[in-house]
């Protein structure tokens, strides 16, 4: 898969425009369905570890788009989203995502973009006995393409992206006179997390397979 | 009667279809993605969002599109 240099920008920018994890589809041309020209968020709600989009904006979005004379190959496919740190692997979150709303495409791509510059990509296909492979990823110079925009693009993360702070499972739960408050072991992990710099966690390992751009 | 469809399953779709008259939503939904869940999608008309028993009209716009696209870290 290829990004043009406006698309790829414009990813990085907004990967570092707040705080939080980020994300959208990518657009592409109707000749080349793996040639990125445009990365566009829909409104979502976000955390330093998470994001989610809002149901609505997506089908406003898919909308907007058809009235643009796009199809949906066009617009849909590409599902992009960023992760803090330096580990571009997909989450158990990320992989259910992926195959609930992307397993009945013909074909789709999840593509991650670490904070670091980390990336992962893979194409999952339905043709023939199916299946789905990670995949290259480059910026492609030799196409045409527009200039960077970085108020239009502020604009656009202020407008679409809600950051909530991050809360530990169990400070919920003591919040509830209702709940037994039960010991839970992820809640040290976040409160280590909200106590240094967020970025600086490793999560998991990194391979030396995945490419940086 | 004509209606305009869009949806993303498959190969993906944007275009006039016709369908029979006085369609309610729901049956319309079981034709097209039959093996889809409709918890999983948000089904709207002319961008509103509607009822499972709905009668869909002549110049119609429905769209179904996918819910609960999200991402995390942690599971
Ligand atoms: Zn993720």
């Amino acid at each position: 898969m290829r990004f043009n240099p406006f698309a790829w920008a414009k990813l990085k920018f907004l990967c570092h425009a707040g705080d939080s994890e980020i994300g959208g589809f990518g657009i592409t041309s109707r000749d080349d369905l793996l040639l990125v020209e445009d990365f566009v968020t829909v409104k979502q709600s976000t955390t330093a570890i998470s994001v989610k989009f809002d149901d609505v904006a997506v089908a406003e979005f898919f909308e907007d788009q058809v009235d643009a004379d796009r199809m949906p190959e066009q617009f849909a496919r590409i599902w992009l989203h960023t992760h803090p740190g330096d580990c571009p692997n997909p989450s158990s979150t990320d992989e259910v995502t992926f195959a609930r709303v992307f397993g009945n495409c013909d074909w789709a791509i999840m593509f991650i973009l670490a904070r670091g510059g980390q990336t992962y990509c893979r194409l999952r296909f339905n043709s023939g006995p199916g299946g789905s492979m990670n995949i290259p990823v480059a910026v492609d110079f030799y196409t045409s393409f527009a200039a960077s925009d970085h108020t239009a693009w502020q604009k656009e993360h202020k407008r679409n992206v809600t950051i909530e702070p991050l809360v530990p499972r169990n400070r919920l739960l003591a919040q509830s006179d209702d709940w037994d408050l039960v010991e839970d072991p992820f809640a040290n992990e976040v409160e280590a997390l909200l106590e240094d710099d967020m970025f600086e966690f490793e999560v998991e390992s990194w391979e030396d397979d995945q490419c940086r751009i | 009667m004509r209606i305009l469809f869009i949806n993303n399953d498959g190969a993906g779709f944007a275009d006039h279809i016709e369908i029979e008259s006085n369609m309610p939503v729901a049956k319309f939904f079981a034709q097209k993605l039959p093996h889809g869940r409709p918890e999983d999608y948000l089904i709207r008309v002319n961008r509103q969002p509607v009822s499972r028993d709905q009668i869909l009209r002549e110049g119609d716009r429905v769209t179904i599109t996918p819910r609960k696209i999200e991402g995390a870290i942690v599971s």
